[in-house]
């Protein structure tokens, strides 16, 4: 009979466990997608903030509303794709374009070596989502965007698209890894980069996610910074650079929320 | 009631399935054994806890042992990986003495797109290739790297245990 050291107490478990407990704090208490908001509530978070509230009066001259994501790690993500198929409920040939594009991303990832078994599951479900909220829903668009909000709202959807599309970014990381290993800090591989930094849920995004989703799908990102930076002006970064914006996001450290331009 | 985790349970399974029937197919039509490998399924009432089988990997020290586990998981499978642990007593630089095993993919490496079968199969190639350098038995750790023949004995003790188990 073998003996064992009772010292080696289960330390992952127990981490484990208490991130849970933080996270379900934090579902308890923040909707995945909220309503759109006016952007000045934004200045309640910083009263007495002299360089935030200069800059929230700034942003507030170019955007009007703002819609938060909940922070699980998953915001760059799930504001990303609300914001992207909210304009898409009115702008038809993107959409069918878009659609098209869903459509074949399965074989694509599955020619990149991802497993077809599993991935077929959230492509389904991805691939549901999309038609739910197709512009040709006879009974118009706030119709389609109450059923996006819904939607977005039901976690087993809302999770199933921000894996499809952490899988997308993770394929395009490896369809070019040549080029984004130089935006790669310290010793990590591409691949090690993306089973540890991409694919999993609730790891927070970075530039090089950013890069990767929008030339993936061909869609331009304006993120705005609103940082403790010098000025009153907000950096604003285009993604892919020099690309026209058709999603606005707003940037705290550590959170992305969607913003909604004039 | 039908939830994503479940539904993805389910298709786990048929798919864990039908491999097995494919090999043992396959296995008698070469009229040979049976390729050892890993096998699960839910238990009884509730889909949310299976049992699991890894047979010890060939030319290791781990051979023809049949190491039972548990896997539990949550409702929010497949975004989270769910809960490992060996019932048998293994004698592992990565697995803890309550059975808990220490493996990337069980953690920070989690990919949503990792079905049981894939599970299985790493905890497999852990048994052949141990990490001592995040160990969660340090005895095994420390017998792994500096005297490989008490470490085999060791493990070959556990083999033996895990046929009466």
């Amino acid at each position: 009979m073998e003996s064992f050291e009772q010292n080696d107490g289960n330390r992952d478990e127990l981490i484990i466990q208490q991130q849970r407990e933080i996270e379900k704090e934090i579902s308890d208490s923040t909707p995945l997608v909220s309503e759109q908001l006016p952007l000045n509530c934004l200045r309640a978070e910083y009263e007495g903030d002299e360089i935030f509230t200069a800059k929230i009066q700034e942003l507030a001259k170019k955007y009007k509303f703002i819609r938060r994501t909940r922070p699980d790690g998953n915001c760059f993500f799930r504001a990303f794709a609300y914001s992207y198929l909210e304009y898409l409920i009115s702008n038809n040939s993107a959409y069918q374009e878009f659609r098209k594009l869903a459509e074949a991303s399965k074989e694509k990832l599955v020619q990149l070596g991802f497993p077809s078994f599993t991935l077929e599951d959230f492509h389904d479900t991805f691939m549901e989502v999309i038609s739910r909220v197709s512009p040709e829903n006879a009974e118009g668009t706030a119709k389609v965007q109450t059923e996006l909000h819904k939607i977005f709202n039901e976690q087993g959807y809302s999770d199933y698209v921000v894996v499809y599309l952490r899988l997308i970014t993770s394929g395009k990381l490896q369809e070019d890894a040549d080029f984004y290993q130089n935006f790669i800090e310290g010793d990590f591989t591409i691949e090690e980069f993306r089973h540890q930094e991409v694919e999993p849920m609730y790891k927070e995004s970075d530039h090089i996610h950013i890069i990767a989703l929008c030339t993936a799908i061909g869609v331009g990102v304006r993120v705005e910074y609103l940082d403790r930076g010098e000025g009153s002006l907000v950096k604003a970064h285009d993604f892919p650079e020099g690309s026209e914006p058709t999603v606005y996001l707003i940037y705290r450290p550590g959170h992305y929320d969607i913003l909604y331009p004039n | 009631m039908s939830t994503p985790a479940r539904r993805r349970l389910m298709r786990d399974f048929k798919s864990i399935y039908h491999r097995l029937l494919f090999c043992f197919a396959f296995s008698i039509a070469l009229q040979e054994d049976p390729p050892t490998g890993v096998s699960g399924a839910p238990t009884d009432n509730n889909i949310m806890i299976w049992n699991a089988v890894i047979f010890g990997p060939h030319d290791t020290p781990f051979e023809d042992g049949t190491f039972k586990l548990t896997i539990e998981f949550t409702e929010e499978y497949p975004n989270k990986p769910p809960t490992v642990r060996f019932v048998s007593k293994v004698f592992h630089p990565n697995v803890y003495a309550d059975g808990g095993i220490c493996l990337d993919i069980l953690q920070n490496r989690w990919s949503p797109t990792y079905d049981v079968s894939a599970i299985l199969t790493s905890i497999q190639s852990l048994l052949s290739d141990p990490n001592p350098n995040s160990p969660a038995n340090s005895t095994a750790a420390q017998l792994y790297k500096e005297n490989r023949r008490e470490y085999e004995k060791r493990v070959k003790a556990c083999v033996e245990q895990s046929f009466i188990d």
